[in-house]
Protein backbone atom coordinates (compact mmCIF):
# COMPACT_ATOMS: atom_id res chain seq x y z
CA UNK A 1 0.00 0.00 0.00
CA UNK A 2 2.95 2.31 0.13
CA UNK A 3 3.52 5.17 -2.26
CA UNK A 4 6.87 4.20 -3.59
CA UNK A 5 9.08 6.94 -4.99
CA UNK A 6 9.41 5.68 -8.51
CA UNK A 7 11.19 7.61 -11.24
CA UNK A 8 11.14 9.31 -13.64
CA UNK A 9 8.79 11.24 -16.02
CA UNK A 10 8.51 12.01 -19.70
CA UNK A 11 11.68 14.09 -19.65
CA UNK A 12 13.33 12.41 -16.70
CA UNK A 13 14.31 14.02 -13.45
CA UNK A 14 12.06 12.24 -11.03
CA UNK A 15 8.68 13.92 -10.77
CA UNK A 16 6.58 10.91 -11.73
CA UNK A 17 4.47 8.84 -9.33
CA UNK A 18 4.97 5.69 -11.39
CA UNK A 19 7.88 3.72 -12.77
CA UNK A 20 7.96 5.50 -16.11
CA UNK A 21 10.82 5.34 -18.55
CA UNK A 22 11.79 8.74 -19.98
CA UNK A 23 11.09 9.18 -23.68
CA UNK A 24 13.74 7.77 -26.02
CA UNK A 25 15.65 5.96 -23.28
CA UNK A 26 16.12 2.21 -23.45
CA UNK A 27 15.83 0.98 -19.90
CA UNK A 28 15.79 2.00 -16.29
CA UNK A 29 16.64 0.31 -13.02
CA UNK A 30 15.05 1.67 -9.87
CA UNK A 31 15.77 0.62 -6.31
CA UNK A 32 14.08 2.12 -3.29
CA UNK A 33 13.57 1.44 0.36
CA UNK A 34 10.31 2.20 2.19
CA UNK A 35 9.90 2.59 5.91
CA UNK A 36 6.20 2.52 6.78
CA UNK A 37 5.19 3.40 10.32
CA UNK A 38 1.69 2.60 11.52
CA UNK A 39 -0.13 4.95 13.85
CA UNK A 40 -3.73 3.96 14.48
CA UNK A 41 -6.48 3.53 11.94
CA UNK A 42 -9.70 4.95 10.56
CA UNK A 43 -12.68 2.91 11.65
CA UNK A 44 -15.81 2.19 9.61
CA UNK A 45 -17.23 5.60 10.50
CA UNK A 46 -14.07 7.43 9.44
CA UNK A 47 -13.09 8.14 13.04
CA UNK A 48 -9.40 8.03 13.92
CA UNK A 49 -8.69 5.31 16.52
CA UNK A 50 -5.30 5.00 18.16
CA UNK A 51 -3.39 1.75 18.49
CA UNK A 52 -3.16 0.15 21.95
CA UNK A 53 -0.44 1.56 24.24
CA UNK A 54 2.97 0.01 23.66
CA UNK A 55 2.34 -0.62 19.96
CA UNK A 56 5.14 -0.09 17.45
CA UNK A 57 4.21 -1.37 14.00
CA UNK A 58 6.64 -1.02 11.12
CA UNK A 59 7.06 -2.45 7.67
CA UNK A 60 10.23 -2.10 5.61
CA UNK A 61 10.20 -2.74 1.87
CA UNK A 62 13.07 -2.99 -0.57
CA UNK A 63 11.56 -2.33 -4.00
CA UNK A 64 13.30 -3.33 -7.18
CA UNK A 65 11.89 -2.00 -10.43
CA UNK A 66 13.06 -2.45 -13.96
CA UNK A 67 11.58 -0.75 -17.03
CA UNK A 68 12.43 -1.56 -20.62
CA UNK A 69 11.49 0.02 -23.91
CA UNK A 70 9.89 -2.56 -26.14
CA UNK A 71 8.92 -0.24 -29.02
CA UNK A 72 9.14 3.44 -29.82
CA UNK A 73 5.90 4.17 -27.97
CA UNK A 74 5.72 1.15 -25.68
CA UNK A 75 7.47 0.35 -22.46
CA UNK A 76 7.13 -2.48 -19.98
CA UNK A 77 8.22 -2.72 -16.38
CA UNK A 78 8.26 -5.07 -13.46
CA UNK A 79 8.48 -4.32 -9.76
CA UNK A 80 9.09 -6.66 -6.88
CA UNK A 81 9.25 -5.74 -3.20
CA UNK A 82 10.94 -7.65 -0.42
CA UNK A 83 9.19 -6.99 2.87
CA UNK A 84 10.23 -7.05 6.49
CA UNK A 85 7.50 -6.81 9.14
CA UNK A 86 8.68 -5.62 12.53
CA UNK A 87 5.81 -5.36 14.96
CA UNK A 88 5.27 -4.88 18.63
CA UNK A 89 1.58 -4.82 19.37
CA UNK A 90 0.57 -4.67 23.02
CA UNK A 91 2.23 -7.83 24.34
CA UNK A 92 2.90 -9.46 20.97
CA UNK A 93 6.29 -9.17 19.27
CA UNK A 94 6.68 -10.40 15.70
CA UNK A 95 9.40 -10.17 13.04
CA UNK A 96 8.83 -11.78 9.66
CA UNK A 97 9.99 -11.25 6.10
CA UNK A 98 9.28 -12.35 2.56
CA UNK A 99 8.53 -11.18 -0.95
CA UNK A 100 5.61 -8.83 -1.43
CA UNK A 101 3.23 -8.80 -4.38
CA UNK A 102 4.92 -8.18 -7.73
CA UNK A 103 3.52 -6.09 -10.55
CA UNK A 104 3.98 -6.22 -14.29
CA UNK A 105 3.16 -3.04 -16.17
CA UNK A 106 2.81 -1.94 -19.76
CA UNK A 107 2.61 1.72 -20.84
CA UNK A 108 1.70 3.20 -24.19
CA UNK A 109 3.04 6.71 -24.80
CA UNK A 110 0.39 8.68 -26.67
CA UNK A 111 2.88 11.26 -27.91
CA UNK A 112 5.94 11.40 -30.13
CA UNK A 113 8.08 14.23 -28.84
CA UNK A 114 9.17 15.18 -25.35
CA UNK A 115 6.53 17.40 -23.79
CA UNK A 116 8.76 19.35 -21.45
CA UNK A 117 9.13 22.96 -22.60
CA UNK A 118 10.83 26.09 -21.38
CA UNK A 119 8.35 28.52 -22.80
CA UNK A 120 4.80 28.31 -24.07
CA UNK A 121 4.78 29.63 -27.62
CA UNK A 122 1.58 28.03 -28.87
CA UNK A 123 -1.18 25.70 -27.78
CA UNK A 124 0.86 22.63 -28.67
CA UNK A 125 3.32 23.56 -25.96
CA UNK A 126 0.57 23.04 -23.41
CA UNK A 127 -0.08 19.43 -24.39
CA UNK A 128 0.89 17.00 -21.66
CA UNK A 129 2.67 13.70 -22.04
CA UNK A 130 -0.13 11.17 -21.91
CA UNK A 131 0.38 7.55 -20.98
CA UNK A 132 -2.15 4.74 -21.13
CA UNK A 133 -1.19 1.69 -19.15
CA UNK A 134 -2.17 -1.64 -17.71
CA UNK A 135 -0.80 -3.38 -14.68
CA UNK A 136 -1.11 -6.90 -13.36
CA UNK A 137 -0.51 -7.44 -9.66
CA UNK A 138 0.80 -10.95 -9.08
CA UNK A 139 0.32 -12.42 -5.59
CA UNK A 140 3.93 -13.39 -4.93
CA UNK A 141 3.66 -12.18 -1.33
CA UNK A 142 2.61 -14.07 1.77
CA UNK A 143 -1.14 -13.74 2.26
CA UNK A 144 -3.65 -14.74 4.96
CA UNK A 145 -4.46 -17.76 2.77
CA UNK A 146 -0.93 -19.15 3.00
CA UNK A 147 0.63 -21.21 5.75
CA UNK A 148 0.99 -18.30 8.18
CA UNK A 149 0.30 -17.97 11.88
CA UNK A 150 -1.27 -14.55 12.05
CA UNK A 151 -1.73 -11.21 10.32
CA UNK A 152 1.75 -10.02 11.29
CA UNK A 153 3.23 -12.56 8.85
CA UNK A 154 1.40 -11.15 5.85
CA UNK A 155 3.35 -9.39 3.06
CA UNK A 156 0.78 -9.52 0.24
CA UNK A 157 -2.96 -9.69 -0.42
CA UNK A 158 -3.12 -13.04 -2.15
CA UNK A 159 -5.15 -11.78 -5.10
CA UNK A 160 -4.43 -11.08 -8.76
CA UNK A 161 -5.48 -7.58 -9.79
CA UNK A 162 -5.71 -5.97 -13.21
CA UNK A 163 -5.42 -2.17 -13.35
CA UNK A 164 -6.10 0.25 -16.15
CA UNK A 165 -4.04 3.44 -15.83
CA UNK A 166 -4.08 6.89 -17.34
CA UNK A 167 -1.29 9.32 -16.62
CA UNK A 168 -0.68 12.93 -17.62
CA UNK A 169 2.59 14.68 -17.09
CA UNK A 170 3.50 18.25 -18.07
CA UNK A 171 6.63 20.25 -17.45
CA UNK A 172 6.98 23.92 -18.25
CA UNK A 173 10.30 24.62 -16.64
CA UNK A 174 10.73 25.14 -13.82
CA UNK A 175 7.20 23.96 -12.98
CA UNK A 176 5.70 20.52 -13.46
CA UNK A 177 2.35 18.90 -12.84
CA UNK A 178 1.04 15.38 -13.13
CA UNK A 179 -2.19 13.48 -12.70
CA UNK A 180 -2.80 9.77 -12.58
CA UNK A 181 -6.03 7.79 -12.62
CA UNK A 182 -6.08 4.08 -11.86
CA UNK A 183 -9.00 1.67 -11.84
CA UNK A 184 -8.40 -1.91 -10.84
CA UNK A 185 -10.38 -5.13 -10.62
CA UNK A 186 -9.38 -8.01 -8.40
CA UNK A 187 -9.89 -11.47 -9.80
CA UNK A 188 -11.99 -13.88 -7.81
CA UNK A 189 -10.12 -16.77 -6.24
CA UNK A 190 -11.00 -19.86 -4.22
CA UNK A 191 -9.90 -19.89 -0.58
CA UNK A 192 -9.51 -23.07 1.45
CA UNK A 193 -7.19 -21.86 4.21
CA UNK A 194 -7.16 -18.96 6.66
CA UNK A 195 -4.07 -18.14 8.69
CA UNK A 196 -2.67 -21.63 8.30
CA UNK A 197 -5.81 -23.65 9.07
CA UNK A 198 -7.76 -25.34 6.31
CA UNK A 199 -11.39 -24.20 6.25
CA UNK A 200 -14.53 -24.91 4.30
CA UNK A 201 -13.66 -23.63 0.78
CA UNK A 202 -15.29 -20.49 -0.56
CA UNK A 203 -14.78 -17.95 -3.34
CA UNK A 204 -13.54 -14.47 -2.52
CA UNK A 205 -13.10 -11.31 -4.52
CA UNK A 206 -11.93 -7.95 -3.22
CA UNK A 207 -13.73 -4.82 -4.38
CA UNK A 208 -12.82 -2.63 -7.32
CA UNK A 209 -10.03 -0.21 -6.56
CA UNK A 210 -9.57 3.38 -7.71
CA UNK A 211 -6.70 5.78 -7.20
CA UNK A 212 -6.58 9.44 -8.11
CA UNK A 213 -3.34 11.30 -7.59
CA UNK A 214 -2.43 14.88 -8.42
CA UNK A 215 0.95 16.46 -8.07
CA UNK A 216 2.79 19.67 -8.70
CA UNK A 217 6.46 20.50 -8.47
CA UNK A 218 9.23 23.00 -9.00
CA UNK A 219 12.72 22.36 -10.35
CA UNK A 220 15.80 24.22 -9.21
CA UNK A 221 18.76 24.23 -11.56
CA UNK A 222 22.14 24.09 -9.91
CA UNK A 223 25.26 25.70 -11.38
CA UNK A 224 26.34 22.33 -12.71
CA UNK A 225 22.92 22.04 -14.40
CA UNK A 226 22.07 19.17 -12.09
CA UNK A 227 18.56 19.66 -10.79
CA UNK A 228 16.65 19.43 -7.54
CA UNK A 229 12.91 18.97 -7.94
CA UNK A 230 10.42 19.43 -5.14
CA UNK A 231 7.06 17.76 -5.65
CA UNK A 232 3.91 17.75 -3.57
CA UNK A 233 1.19 15.21 -4.30
CA UNK A 234 -2.26 14.26 -3.08
CA UNK A 235 -3.59 10.74 -3.47
CA UNK A 236 -7.02 9.27 -2.83
CA UNK A 237 -7.32 5.48 -2.72
CA UNK A 238 -10.63 3.67 -2.48
CA UNK A 239 -11.68 0.05 -2.55
CA UNK A 240 -15.32 -0.89 -2.90
CA UNK A 241 -16.93 -3.80 -1.10
CA UNK A 242 -15.89 -7.25 -2.24
CA UNK A 243 -17.76 -10.52 -2.61
CA UNK A 244 -17.92 -13.84 -0.75
CA UNK A 245 -19.43 -16.64 -2.81
CA UNK A 246 -21.00 -14.00 -5.03
CA UNK A 247 -22.66 -12.14 -2.15
CA UNK A 248 -21.61 -8.61 -1.13
CA UNK A 249 -18.87 -8.40 1.47
CA UNK A 250 -18.82 -4.86 2.84
CA UNK A 251 -16.06 -5.80 5.28
CA UNK A 252 -13.30 -5.24 2.73
CA UNK A 253 -14.24 -1.75 1.51
CA UNK A 254 -11.79 0.98 2.48
CA UNK A 255 -10.59 4.52 1.80
CA UNK A 256 -7.31 6.33 2.36
CA UNK A 257 -6.19 9.84 1.51
CA UNK A 258 -2.63 11.02 1.80
CA UNK A 259 -0.23 13.74 0.82
CA UNK A 260 3.39 13.27 -0.09
CA UNK A 261 6.41 15.48 -0.48
CA UNK A 262 9.34 14.47 -2.64
CA UNK A 263 12.75 15.93 -3.18
CA UNK A 264 14.63 14.51 -6.16
CA UNK A 265 18.19 15.18 -7.21
CA UNK A 266 18.98 14.50 -10.85
CA UNK A 267 22.22 14.72 -12.74
CA UNK A 268 22.40 17.08 -15.71
CA UNK A 269 21.91 14.26 -18.22
CA UNK A 270 18.98 12.89 -16.14
CA UNK A 271 20.61 9.47 -16.05
CA UNK A 272 20.73 9.28 -12.27
CA UNK A 273 17.94 10.31 -9.92
CA UNK A 274 18.06 10.13 -6.14
CA UNK A 275 14.75 10.66 -4.38
CA UNK A 276 13.36 11.02 -0.91
CA UNK A 277 9.62 10.94 -0.30
CA UNK A 278 7.55 11.40 2.81
CA UNK A 279 3.97 10.21 2.42
CA UNK A 280 1.60 11.15 5.19
CA UNK A 281 -1.90 9.78 5.66
CA UNK A 282 -4.40 12.52 6.47
CA UNK A 283 -5.23 11.45 10.00
CA UNK A 284 -8.40 13.39 10.53
CA UNK A 285 -12.04 12.28 10.64
CA UNK A 286 -13.20 11.02 7.24
CA UNK A 287 -9.66 11.22 5.84
CA UNK A 288 -10.03 7.48 5.46
CA UNK A 289 -12.16 4.51 6.38
CA UNK A 290 -11.41 1.01 7.56
CA UNK A 291 -7.69 1.38 6.97
CA UNK A 292 -4.47 1.86 8.94
CA UNK A 293 -2.99 5.35 9.21
CA UNK A 294 0.66 5.39 8.24
CA UNK A 295 3.65 7.52 7.37
CA UNK A 296 5.89 6.19 4.62
CA UNK A 297 9.48 7.36 4.19
CA UNK A 298 11.13 6.33 0.93
CA UNK A 299 14.67 6.68 -0.32
CA UNK A 300 15.32 5.61 -3.87
CA UNK A 301 17.81 5.75 -6.70
CA UNK A 302 17.23 5.12 -10.37
CA UNK A 303 19.48 4.88 -13.36
CA UNK A 304 18.42 5.39 -16.94
CA UNK A 305 20.15 3.52 -19.77
CA UNK A 306 20.16 5.54 -22.99
CA UNK B 1 23.65 -2.73 -23.78
CA UNK B 2 25.40 -5.77 -22.39
CA UNK B 3 24.58 -4.60 -18.86
CA UNK B 4 20.94 -4.19 -19.84
CA UNK B 5 20.84 -7.76 -21.10
CA UNK B 6 22.35 -9.01 -17.86
CA UNK B 7 19.69 -7.09 -15.94
CA UNK B 8 16.95 -8.57 -18.09
CA UNK B 9 18.25 -12.07 -17.43
CA UNK B 10 18.49 -11.32 -13.71
CA UNK B 11 14.87 -10.14 -13.62
CA UNK B 12 13.65 -13.18 -15.51
CA UNK B 13 15.71 -15.46 -13.27
CA UNK B 14 14.36 -13.78 -10.15
CA UNK B 15 10.76 -14.21 -11.26
CA UNK B 16 11.38 -17.79 -12.35
CA UNK B 17 12.90 -18.72 -9.01
CA UNK B 18 9.93 -17.14 -7.28
CA UNK B 19 7.45 -19.03 -9.38
CA UNK B 20 9.46 -22.21 -8.86
CA UNK B 21 8.36 -22.35 -5.29
CA UNK B 22 9.39 -20.26 -2.35
CA UNK B 23 7.39 -21.27 0.72
CA UNK B 24 3.67 -21.01 0.06
CA UNK B 25 4.02 -18.99 -3.12
CA UNK B 26 2.19 -21.46 -5.30
CA UNK B 27 -0.82 -21.31 -2.99
CA UNK B 28 -1.69 -17.80 -4.13
CA UNK B 29 -0.39 -18.03 -7.70
CA UNK B 30 -2.52 -21.10 -8.35
CA UNK B 31 -5.14 -21.13 -5.59
CA UNK B 32 -7.29 -24.18 -5.10
CA UNK B 33 -10.78 -24.60 -3.73
CA UNK B 34 -10.14 -28.19 -2.72
CA UNK B 35 -11.39 -29.02 0.76
CA UNK B 36 -8.26 -30.05 2.68
CA UNK B 37 -9.68 -30.10 6.18
CA UNK B 38 -8.65 -33.12 8.18
CA UNK B 39 -11.46 -35.36 9.36
CA UNK B 40 -12.17 -35.11 13.07
CA UNK B 41 -14.15 -37.41 15.34
CA UNK B 42 -17.40 -35.71 16.32
CA UNK B 43 -17.88 -35.37 20.04
CA UNK B 44 -14.20 -35.37 20.95
CA UNK B 45 -12.67 -32.32 22.59
CA UNK B 46 -11.28 -29.88 20.07
CA UNK B 47 -11.81 -26.62 18.16
CA UNK B 48 -13.09 -28.03 14.88
CA UNK B 49 -16.69 -28.07 13.74
CA UNK B 50 -18.61 -31.04 15.31
CA UNK B 51 -16.10 -31.32 18.17
CA UNK B 52 -16.83 -30.29 21.74
CA UNK B 53 -15.27 -26.89 22.40
CA UNK B 54 -12.66 -26.93 25.18
CA UNK B 55 -14.04 -25.40 28.36
CA UNK B 56 -12.30 -22.37 29.84
CA UNK B 57 -12.59 -19.73 32.49
CA UNK B 58 -11.47 -16.15 31.88
CA UNK B 59 -11.94 -12.77 33.45
CA UNK B 60 -13.90 -10.17 31.55
CA UNK B 61 -12.94 -6.50 31.39
CA UNK B 62 -15.22 -5.72 34.34
CA UNK B 63 -13.27 -8.30 36.38
CA UNK B 64 -16.13 -10.81 36.45
CA UNK B 65 -15.31 -14.48 35.90
CA UNK B 66 -16.79 -16.13 32.82
CA UNK B 67 -16.83 -19.90 32.28
CA UNK B 68 -17.75 -21.20 28.86
CA UNK B 69 -19.80 -24.15 30.09
CA UNK B 70 -21.94 -21.91 32.31
CA UNK B 71 -22.27 -19.31 29.59
CA UNK B 72 -23.51 -21.73 26.94
CA UNK B 73 -25.99 -23.37 29.27
CA UNK B 74 -27.51 -19.99 29.98
CA UNK B 75 -27.98 -19.12 26.33
CA UNK B 76 -28.86 -20.66 22.98
CA UNK B 77 -25.25 -20.44 21.88
CA UNK B 78 -21.99 -18.64 22.55
CA UNK B 79 -20.19 -16.66 19.85
CA UNK B 80 -16.49 -16.00 20.44
CA UNK B 81 -14.83 -13.33 18.32
CA UNK B 82 -11.04 -12.96 18.67
CA UNK B 83 -9.99 -9.32 18.53
CA UNK B 84 -6.74 -7.40 18.64
CA UNK B 85 -8.49 -4.00 18.29
CA UNK B 86 -7.14 -3.39 14.79
CA UNK B 87 -8.92 -1.85 11.79
CA UNK B 88 -9.93 -5.25 10.40
CA UNK B 89 -11.25 -6.32 13.80
CA UNK B 90 -13.16 -3.06 14.05
CA UNK B 91 -14.79 -3.71 10.69
CA UNK B 92 -15.78 -7.23 11.76
CA UNK B 93 -17.10 -6.14 15.16
CA UNK B 94 -19.00 -3.25 13.62
CA UNK B 95 -20.60 -5.64 11.14
CA UNK B 96 -21.45 -8.15 13.86
CA UNK B 97 -22.96 -5.46 16.06
CA UNK B 98 -25.09 -3.92 13.32
CA UNK B 99 -26.17 -6.99 11.35
CA UNK B 100 -26.10 -10.02 13.65
CA UNK B 101 -26.26 -9.29 17.40
CA UNK B 102 -29.64 -7.56 17.36
CA UNK B 103 -31.33 -10.56 15.74
CA UNK B 104 -30.16 -13.05 18.37
CA UNK B 105 -30.92 -11.73 21.85
CA UNK B 106 -30.67 -15.24 23.32
CA UNK B 107 -27.12 -15.77 22.06
CA UNK B 108 -24.10 -14.73 24.12
CA UNK B 109 -21.65 -12.68 22.03
CA UNK B 110 -18.21 -12.48 23.62
CA UNK B 111 -15.15 -10.69 22.28
CA UNK B 112 -11.90 -12.41 23.24
CA UNK B 113 -8.95 -10.02 23.59
CA UNK B 114 -5.82 -12.13 23.14
CA UNK B 115 -3.25 -9.33 22.89
CA UNK B 116 -3.63 -6.79 25.69
CA UNK B 117 -2.72 -9.18 28.48
CA UNK B 118 -4.37 -7.56 31.50
CA UNK B 119 -7.87 -6.47 32.47
CA UNK B 120 -7.08 -2.71 32.77
CA UNK B 121 -5.27 -2.59 29.41
CA UNK B 122 -7.99 -4.62 27.74
CA UNK B 123 -10.72 -2.42 29.19
CA UNK B 124 -8.90 0.69 27.96
CA UNK B 125 -8.55 -0.77 24.46
CA UNK B 126 -12.22 -1.80 24.45
CA UNK B 127 -13.40 1.71 25.32
CA UNK B 128 -10.87 3.35 22.99
CA UNK B 129 -12.24 1.29 20.10
CA UNK B 130 -15.83 2.09 21.03
CA UNK B 131 -17.05 -1.37 22.05
CA UNK B 132 -18.09 -0.74 25.63
CA UNK B 133 -21.43 -2.44 24.91
CA UNK B 134 -19.77 -5.84 24.32
CA UNK B 135 -18.56 -8.25 26.96
CA UNK B 136 -14.83 -8.75 26.46
CA UNK B 137 -12.86 -11.70 27.83
CA UNK B 138 -9.16 -11.22 28.59
CA UNK B 139 -7.12 -14.14 27.30
CA UNK B 140 -3.91 -13.03 28.99
CA UNK B 141 -2.02 -16.31 28.60
CA UNK B 142 -3.34 -17.01 25.07
CA UNK B 143 -4.71 -20.30 26.37
CA UNK B 144 -8.08 -19.95 24.69
CA UNK B 145 -6.51 -18.59 21.50
CA UNK B 146 -4.32 -21.70 21.27
CA UNK B 147 -7.02 -24.15 22.34
CA UNK B 148 -9.29 -22.91 19.56
CA UNK B 149 -6.49 -22.39 16.99
CA UNK B 150 -7.74 -18.82 16.73
CA UNK B 151 -6.20 -15.58 15.52
CA UNK B 152 -7.37 -12.12 14.51
CA UNK B 153 -10.94 -12.31 13.24
CA UNK B 154 -11.61 -15.92 14.16
CA UNK B 155 -15.29 -16.39 14.90
CA UNK B 156 -16.49 -19.46 16.77
CA UNK B 157 -20.03 -20.61 17.47
CA UNK B 158 -20.56 -23.10 20.29
CA UNK B 159 -24.09 -24.38 20.87
CA UNK B 160 -25.72 -24.99 24.24
CA UNK B 161 -24.43 -28.58 24.27
CA UNK B 162 -20.87 -27.45 23.73
CA UNK B 163 -20.61 -28.49 20.09
CA UNK B 164 -18.54 -26.24 17.84
CA UNK B 165 -20.81 -25.18 14.96
CA UNK B 166 -18.47 -22.74 13.23
CA UNK B 167 -14.79 -21.84 13.44
CA UNK B 168 -13.50 -19.51 10.72
CA UNK B 169 -12.52 -15.95 9.87
CA UNK B 170 -15.38 -13.44 10.09
CA UNK B 171 -16.61 -12.54 6.63
CA UNK B 172 -19.77 -10.61 5.87
CA UNK B 173 -21.86 -12.02 8.73
CA UNK B 174 -24.05 -14.15 6.45
CA UNK B 175 -22.50 -17.46 7.47
CA UNK B 176 -22.66 -16.54 11.17
CA UNK B 177 -26.33 -15.66 10.88
CA UNK B 178 -27.08 -18.86 8.98
CA UNK B 179 -25.35 -20.98 11.61
CA UNK B 180 -27.18 -19.25 14.46
CA UNK B 181 -30.53 -19.51 12.70
CA UNK B 182 -29.99 -23.22 12.19
CA UNK B 183 -29.61 -23.89 15.92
Amino acid sequence: MGSTAWAASCCGGGSSASLVLPKFSKAMLDISMDVEQYDGYWNKSGKVVSDPPGSDLNQYRLNIGYAHRIASRWQASMTLPYVWNDNQYAGEISRTEGFGDASINVWYEAFDAIKCVWKVRNLNDLKPATYIGASLTVPTGVSPYDDVKNSFDVTGRGMYRLDGMLSFDKTIYPWNAAAQLVYGKYLQRPVNREYGDFKEPYDKRLGDRSVVSLSGGYTFFLESMDTVTLTMAYADLREQEGEINGSPNPITGMHKSSISNTVAFSTMDRDWVIKFTWSHALAYKNGGENFPITDVYTVGVSHVFR
Amino acid sequence: MCFVNVLKLACIGMLASLLAGCDGLGDDLQPTGQDQRQAVVAGTIGPEVTQLGPDFTLSDTLAATVTLSSERQASRAVVLYFTMWCSTCDEHMHSMRTTVVKDFPDVSFLLVDYVMGTVPYSRAAQLNAGYGDFRVLVDGEDGVENAYKATMGTTIVIDSLGVVRMNEDYKNGAKLKAVLEAL
